[in-house]
């Protein structure tokens, strides 16, 4: 399986087209395809983990809470010292970081772990904050923020990827069906639409990480 | 539902997603062979339970997975401040 597969514990679970209230402005709910790989700085080796990270065209590594986005990847801070950083699908992430970092940092491939939903729209945030307890307005989240927290019980990283407001949640690939229900069911009371302007059967929606749809 | 501000995360989180780990700044014996019975059961068993302020460890567990200490009032159930483990208590008016 390759990356740019989708994950098969989603197989049926997003059927393209819209869904649940048909009037106004539904939210877009899909998948993204991508490379995730889990860091964790050994001891004494953040500086050695900041450098591989940066040759490897990735960004500074973001504080608590927020992420920051590098020329080829993207860093989420997960846990003090631990950050996920994502990449677009077949970038060979992990392999890379891990020659890069060498004895600095724990790198685990977790792009077949986890599971990446999008969730984008005007009404992106009413349907979180269904299933969450993060305080979501602008004043106090925003573009480039991240939260670790459950969604309703399931352990989940958050993160805001535009104004519009956009979001990727991202969970256990083990629990993406569950997550797959639980979000349709909370946007359905909005509406909420599968998959892109085209409907061949392509289950992503949003736009890619430096990638290609996945077909 | 208590908000509790976690000292990692710096962040604002529900009470669901930590857990109370018992009484803060709970010194264990430098040398536990040199301590006798009483005092290591003190140190085991004993703790302080005042109306009032309480030092408490506690862990987010469902987040960053950290523990860290806070100052709780035990009549208002308020908490009062959060610091990181390891740091000395700080003065608060409750």
């Amino acid at each position: 399986m390759s990356a740019t597969e989708p994950h098969p514990w989603l197989a049926g679970a997003l059927v393209p087209g819209r869904f649940g209230a048909a009037a106004g402005e539904p939210v877009r709910l899909g998948t993204r395809a991508c490379e995730l790989v889990q860091v964790l700085a050994r001891r004494d080796g953040d500086a050695a983990l900041q450098a591989a990270i940066r040759a490897a065209g990735g960004p500074d590594l973001p504080p608590p809470g927020h992420a920051a986005q590098g020329e080829r990847m993207a860093a989420l801070w997960t846990q003090p010292r631990g950050w996920l950083i994502q990449a677009g699908p077949d970038a060979g992430l992990a392999r890379r970081l891990a020659d890069a970092c060498g004895p600095a940092a724990a790198v685990v491939e977790q792009t077949h772990g986890r599971c990446v939903f999008t969730l984008e729209g005007a009404h992106a945030r009413a349907v979180l904050a269904r299933l969450c307890r993060v305080d979501l307005h602008p004043r106090a989240f925003g573009p480039g923020r991240v939260a670790v927290t459950p969604l309703s019980e399931i352990a989940a990283v958050i993160h805001q990827t535009g104004a519009a407001p956009g979001f990727d949640i991202i969970v256990a690939s083990s629990y993406a069906r569950a997550v797959a229900g639980m979000l349709a069911a909370a946007a359905a009371p909005i509406g909420y639409q599968v998959g892109g302007d085209q409907m061949g059967g392509d289950q992503m929606g949003g736009d890619q990480m430096g990638g290609d749809r996945v077909d | 539902m208590l908000l509790i501000r976690c000292p990692v995360c710096a962040m604002d989180r529900p009470e669901l997603e930590f857990r109370h780990a018992g009484q803060a700044h709970v010194a264990r014996p430098a040398d536990p062979g040199a301590v006798d019975d009483a005092a290591w059961a003190a140190y085991l068993y004993l703790r302080d339970n005042p109306k009032g302020v309480v030092a408490e460890r506690w862990r987010h567990v469902h987040g960053c997975g950290r523990f860290f200490n806070a100052l709780r009032h035990t009549v208002s159930d308020r908490i009062l401040a959060t610091y990181p483990a390891g740091a000395s208590r700080p003065e608060v008016a409750p």
